[in-house]
């Protein structure tokens, strides 16, 4: 507080007219909505610009001004991705690894950290220091061991491989649960338990309901890792049948980089889902991220 | 990615005395939940950890019989594996990226905390990016930055030539971290207007009754307050930015040449390329430690700087 103080303390600013205000006023406005135009165009232009480019021929992609909204818009890019290749594939395995991750991780989580938070048993608080000492290592460093331990468990190009280091919880998803279920007064529990509740019953019927915040935030922050991973499923798979999207939108542009009518399509494919994901949960993701911060 | 909070609960943890050994039927439950996540984390994180280190220390292909090297794989990735190389332009991307990103994230947190009728949209808006599809979004800027893409042909209307962007030694790189500064920009800005909301007014009140200027307000009232924020968006932004592969993946694919080529990239190479498991290993090692050495190095940076108290 001190050091707040101590900043120049000189007379207080001479009045000023009250015009001069009013003027300074209207040009701060002005800049004001000037500054937010300008983010949202540049956080809005990249998706309007390829749903554009998306809805054209390549002739017209090449030949108009990207600007330009297609006066015609086409469904043909769209349906050339399905139907001559394998986007359909891919958008399935995506929903179906994602599905599986999201409800394998979010479910395992909240047993670990229901077990973390509020049961008593030998060894609890050495295996929690383990679990946040795991926090801090880089993916980085458990991608090649991780992929020797599948390659020699016969599980590389299975669907198990893409969703089986994310499925049975992580360390991150338990942390953060477990500091949610800790504000849940203990009281509430003891007496359920002295009414006969087993433990199952005690978090599927008292905590679950009580911690939605948080739960919701697993489950939009699984859902979001599972759909945009990239370098764990690039590595594990290389049949096109099991490709991902994003392992698919990267093998096609390296095919066909220059039919950007194609491959922008592809793009949408992996980028609209989320943006309708988005536009339902905006609330709950905006606070989904901000819960994620500093914990304080 | 939230090594902060999570030294922080430790903080709070230590005093909590072990449990006493409950009896065995309340012991036999707790690991039944705990099971799942337990053998997650010991078999997807604790063995790789341990195994990474063994790794890098043979010469192997998965293949034929390993064979023990000792350190030299830590000598050979730098003589003949250019790793030193993918350091320094990892390094070049962090650079470029974080500050940027940073200041940008801290900037558009001043002007959207505004309680003016459009902010709250905007703010939205601006949170999006980080749900997009790292690979999905790449395939999108390589259209802009095509030579003859979107960006090319707006500088054309000003009369400029533009540069072959992706393809040129110069300008890939900052196309790449342009790339990630628009992906998370939004997503950190969330944080600094979590720690601005969090600064008590009357500090501000104090401040202006003595006088300082806007600037002088926010040198010595905003910034320091905005700390411990500050700590977190850079440390997870390092952290990722350190690793990053997605967008240098399928942007660039490391080149022109191998001026992108960051240490995940050869790491990639050198594991799925060449199958040379002990030599992308110790760049794992030699990556992890370099994030490690930047982590601690920021945490006592600001730890040493004296905070205010919040009374």
């Amino acid at each position: 507080m001190a050091a707040v103080t101590s900043v120049a303390s000189t007379a207080a600013a001479p009045a000023t007219a009250e015009r001069a205000t009013l003027w300074g006023k209207g040009v701060r406005i002005t800049l004001f909505y000037l500054v937010l135009l300008v983010i949202a165009v540049i956080f809005i232009a990249p998706y309007l610009l390829s749903v554009f480019a998306a809805f054209k021929p390549l002739s017209a992609i090449l030949s108009q001004s990207p600007l330009r909204p297609p006066l015609h818009p086409t469904l043909a890019n769209f349906k050339t991705i399905f139907t001559q290749y394998d986007f359909g594939r891919y958008l399935a395995n995506t929903l179906l690894v994602t599905v599986i991750l999201t409800i394998g991780q979010v479910t395992f989580s909240m047993m670990g950290a229901f077990a973390f938070a509020r049961m008593e048993f030998p060894g609890r608080d050495s295996l929690f220091w383990v679990y946040l000492m795991t926090l801090m290592v880089p993916n980085v460093v458990t991608m090649v061991p991780l992929y020797v331990l599948f390659s020699h468990s016969g599980l590389l190009n299975t669907y198990w491989a893409i969703f089986l280091p994310y499925v049975l919880g992580t360390p991150y998803a338990v942390f953060l649960m477990r500091q949610y279920f800790m504000t849940i007064p203990k009281e509430v529990m003891e007496a359920a338990r002295l009414d006969g509740c087993s433990e199952s019953r005690i978090l599927w019927r008292i905590v679950v309901p009580i911690s939605r915040p948080i739960i919701i935030t697993a489950t939009l922050l699984a859902f979001v890792f599972g759909w945009n991973n990239f370098l764990w499923p690039l590595i594990v798979t290389n049949s096109n049948s099991l490709n991902v999207l994003t392992v698919g939108i990267s093998n096609f542009e390296s095919n066909f980089g220059v039919q950007w009518n194609l491959v922008l399509a592809g793009a949408l494919v992996a980028l609209i889902p989320m943006v309708i994901l988005f536009a339902v949960f905006q609330k709950h993701i905006v606070n989904s991220i901000s819960l994620t911060g500093v914990n304080r | 990615m939230s090594s902060i909070a999570a030294t922080e609960a430790l903080r709070e943890e230590i005093p909590a005395a072990a449990p006493p050994a409950g009896d065995a039927r309340a012991t036999r439950t707790a690991f039944a939940f705990l099971g799942p996540s337990l053998v997650g984390v010991a078999l997807f994180l604790v063995v790789p950890v341990i195994m990474v280190i063994f790794l890098s220390l043979v010469r192997w292909n998965l293949l034929t019989p390993m064979k023990w090297v000792g350190l030299s794989n830590y000598v050979n990735i730098f003589r003949y594996d250019k790793f030193g190389h993918s350091l320094v332009v990892t390094a070049y991307y962090v650079i470029l990226n974080i500050p940027i990103q940073t200041v940008l994230a801290l900037g558009m947190a001043m002007v959207l905390r505004s309680k003016r009728f459009g902010s709250g949209v905007v703010r939205i808006i601006c949170v999006l990016p980080f749900l997009a599809t790292p690979v999905a979004m790449a395939v999108v800027w390589n259209w802009f930055f095509a030579p003859t893409g979107i960006i090319n042909q707006f500088l054309g209307h000003l009369g400029i030539t533009g540069p072959a962007w992706l393809a040129d030694q110069a300008t890939a790189m900052p196309v790449v971290a342009f790339a990630n500064i628009w992906q998370y920009a939004g997503y950190n800005m969330l944080f600094f207007l979590a720690g601005l909301q969090a600064i008590p007014l009357s500090m501000y009140e104090a401040a202006s009754l003595d006088g300082a200027t806007k600037v002088q307000q926010f040198r010595r009232v905003t910034l320091p307050l905005l700390r411990p924020t500050m700590l977190f968006v850079l440390v997870t932004g390092v952290i990722g930015s350190f690793q990053v592969f997605d967008t240098v993946f399928v942007m660039t694919g490391g080149g022109p040449g191998i001026a992108t080529q960051v240490a995940n990239l050869n790491i990639y190479n050198t594991a799925f390329a060449g199958f040379r498991i002990g030599e992308a290993s110790a760049m794992s090692v030699v990556l992890f430690l370099v994030i490690l050495v930047i982590t601690v190095a920021q945490f006592r940076y600001f730890s040493k700087r004296t905070t205010y108290e919040i009374a």
